[in-house]
């Protein structure tokens, strides 16, 4: 990645959550602008060349939508991630899915806005046209939907295969429970149960069961991460 | 279908008993009419027939049955008298005189009054007339009758029977086709009031009663509706922007605490007593917040914000995700968590709302159901609803509680210390009503069976 993939634009205007954003993002290095308002949140935006724009849904005098149109209308195409305090994520805010588009409800945590942050800046990258993804001794047939470990054949349910497709993908990031409810089962609220947590539980005994070494981690109050050690 | 709803309605009803009311007070007054004018005229004409008749007793009294004989004949030849009838007969009733050739076959020979119809024709008059007359007996033993021919009056008071009922059936027949016709004008009005209620009913309150600019009080009504239905659209939007407000103002100051233990969890010179301790109240934080969330979320899918997404859905796919996101938790507890029943049963919904309520019912048929036992989820249709139900052989719920076990924040005491915040049925509840859709509970013995009937899609 270049250095001009690592500009983020935050915008947000509770002085304490924007310094603790700006914060957790420059200790992941990234180099963060941040706008306070909305009309600060266009004039910086049409400066461009940023990876990844964080906007806050209800600002002082524009509302966060709005200014995400208005870049859309410029003809500025870096990825939103859209910071809802609004209870539920309204309809609005469901329709950038879409635009490729990704929104957060606060509070949240900053692994998993690291998280979504990460896997938005990394969509324009190009995408991987492999049919064999590897981890350590991991492979996954993407052609077949067959996983081995070290040539043994992991059995595998449709959706389990989803999920573990999706950890291989993001090797070495974390993913939150709310990615996987989104990304495996298109689901965009949260079960309010440890239900991911069980399941997740399931795939891990089926792939790290008896094996040298774990490949799905644990991260504490967020999710999961898959990699191979070393 | 109009047709229908007008002749049930209670204008009409009202049009019905006022026409039978009305009916009656006419059908009286034409009665009234019809008896008096024949009975004048029949009247009148007895009247004619007793000075005729005394008038020829005169003659006779005077003239003796020559005399009379003449007078008769006399009479006969008047043209003005042609509808009058005579006769005077001997003492054994044959004719001495008159235009009746025989006398008429009546018990009451004598005197007084009688009617017969004429065995032969009179000038004038119709074949057989109809006779009423009056007879006298002289001391000598002759028999005198006077009469006249009444079929002209008979024929009077048929055409006036006639003319009265003829009115009497257009009267009923107008106030009836008036009283459909002002009914069905009631009846649309009331119709289109209705259908907006509906239609607000189940899809929001951005729609209003149209008016038909005629300034009637039909007019007002509606103007009146909509005026309550801005209010009420008003302050339902002042209290989504409140619960907007409120969730918002209380979610910066959380981030921020959230975000100050994350710090204060990923430091460098904490202890791992310290973060524990910091973990754990990160973890309390998310369960409170997410009470938080699931009050707010079922407060806005009670305010039926979420209409947009409708789309016709295949419930048994919904069911079969939530099945397979479920299996794994099943399989802990031992349970077996089957989807079983049609291929296709469609609805018209909110596919994520459908999902997380179908989601609570397995959830919670799994935690409360049997440990090791079943869990059965059925998609049918039944009376062309589709139907989707979540069975259990657990412990069940009393019928009692049926109702209770939607409240926010209701727990059975049984289920106590079982994990979760008695919010799920309360969003499965939420979410039944903004689609429309029934729950049933019933007793699946053992064990709790949760029915809900949604209505059909809209094609």
């Amino acid at each position: 990645m270049t250095g001009g993939h690592r500009r983020i634009l935050v915008v947000e205007d509770d002085p304490e959550t924007a310094g603790q954003l700006v914060e957790s993002l420059t200790t992941s290095g990234y180099q963060v602008d941040l706008a306070t308002s909305g009309n600060e949140a266009l004039s910086r935006g049409a400066t461009g060349g940023y990876a990844v724009i964080t906007i806050d849904r209800m600002l002082p005098d524009i509302d966060g939508i709005t200014v995400m149109r208005q870049f859309r209308d410029d003809g500025i195409a870096a990825p939103v991630l859209i910071v809802s305090a609004l209870g539920e994520v309204d309809d609005r805010v469901r329709g950038l899915r879409a635009g490729g588009d990704d929104y957060l409800v606060k509070p949240f945590s900053f692994v998993e806005l690291l998280a979504r942050v990460e896997a938005l800046g990394r969509r324009s990258d190009t995408i991987v046209k492999e049919t064999i993804l590897r981890v350590g001794d991991l492979a996954l047939d993407l052609v077949s939907r067959t996983a081995s470990r070290r040539g043994k054949d992991i059995v595998l349910f449709p959706r389990e295969f989803q999920l573990l497709e999706y950890l291989v993908r993001n090797e070495g990031r974390v993913v939150s429970r709310a990615m996987l409810l989104q990304h495996v089962w298109d689901l965009h609220f949260d079960p309010s149960t440890n239900i991911i947590d069980v399941y997740v539980g399931r795939v891990r005994r089926k792939v790290d069961g008896q094996q040298a070494y774990p490949l799905i981690h644990t991260v504490r109050g967020v999710g999961y991460s898959l990699r191979a050690p070393g | 279908m109009l047709l229908a709803k007008t002749l049930a309605s209670s204008t009409f009803k009202q049009a019905l008993i006022a026409i039978g009311t009305f009916g009656i007070i006419v059908s009286a007054l034409f009665g009234y009419v019809y008896l008096s004018t024949s009975s004048y005229v029949r009247s009148r004409s007895d009247r004619d027939i007793m000075t005729e008749l005394s008038s020829l007793r005169g003659a006779y009294e005077h003239s003796g049955r020559d005399g009379l004989i003449a007078q008769i004949q006399q009479r006969i030849a008047d043209r003005n008298s042609a509808n009058n009838v005579y006769m005077l007969a001997d003492p054994s009733l044959a004719a001495l005189a008159g235009n009746l050739r025989e006398w008429p076959p009546t018990t009451t020979a004598t005197g007084g009054w009688i009617e017969f119809r004429a065995n032969e024709a009179l000038p004038n008059a119709a074949n057989r007339p109809l006779v009423r007359a009056m007879l006298q007996t002289f001391p000598g033993g002759d028999h005198l009758l006077v009469g006249r021919d009444i079929s002209d009056l008979d024929n009077f008071a048929d055409h006036i029977k006639a003319a009265i009922i003829s009115a009497a059936a257009l009267l009923f027949v107008i106030a009836g086709v008036a009283s459909i016709l002002v009914t069905r004008r009631t009846v649309g009005r009331i119709e289109s009031i209705n259908a907006t209620s509906r239609a607000i009913m189940q899809s929001g309150l951005d729609q209003r009663i149209p008016l038909r600019g005629t300034h009637d009080e039909w007019d007002r009504v509606a103007e009146n509706l909509n005026l309550m239905l801005d209010r009420i659209e008003t302050l339902m939007g002042e209290v989504r922007q409140v619960s907007d407000n409120v969730a918002h103002d209380l979610r910066t100051p959380l981030t921020r605490m959230r975000g100050r233990l994350e710090k204060a969890y990923h430091g460098q010179r904490i202890g791992a007593d310290d973060q524990a301790l910091i973990g754990d109240t990160i973890t309390d934080l998310d369960a409170v917040l997410r009470i938080f969330s699931s009050l707010t979320r079922i407060a806005q899918i009670e305010t039926q914000a979420r209409k947009g997404a409708f789309r016709t859905v295949n419930l048994v796919e919904i069911a079969g995700e939530v099945v397979e996101l479920y299996d794994a938790a099943a399989e802990q507890e031992g349970t077996r968590l089957t989807v079983v029943g049609d291929r296709e049963v469609l609805a018209t919904g909110d596919r994520d709302l459908i999902f997380d309520a179908i989601a609570n019912l397995v959830d919670n048929a799994i935690k409360h159901g049997r440990a090791g036992g079943q869990v059965v989820v059925v998609n049918e249709i039944i009376d062309g609803k589709p139907v989707i139900s979540i069975a259990d052989d657990g412990p069940g719920i009393p019928p009692h509680e049926y109702e209770q076990v939607f409240k926010r924040f209701y727990r059975l005491e049984h289920s106590r210390y079982t994990p979760g915040n008695g919010l799920g049925l309360s969003l499965v509840a939420a979410v039944a009503h903004l689609h429309g859709a029934q729950i049933e509970m019933l007793d699946n013995s053992p064990g709790l069976k949760l029915r809900l009937w949604f209505s059909a899609p809209i094609r």
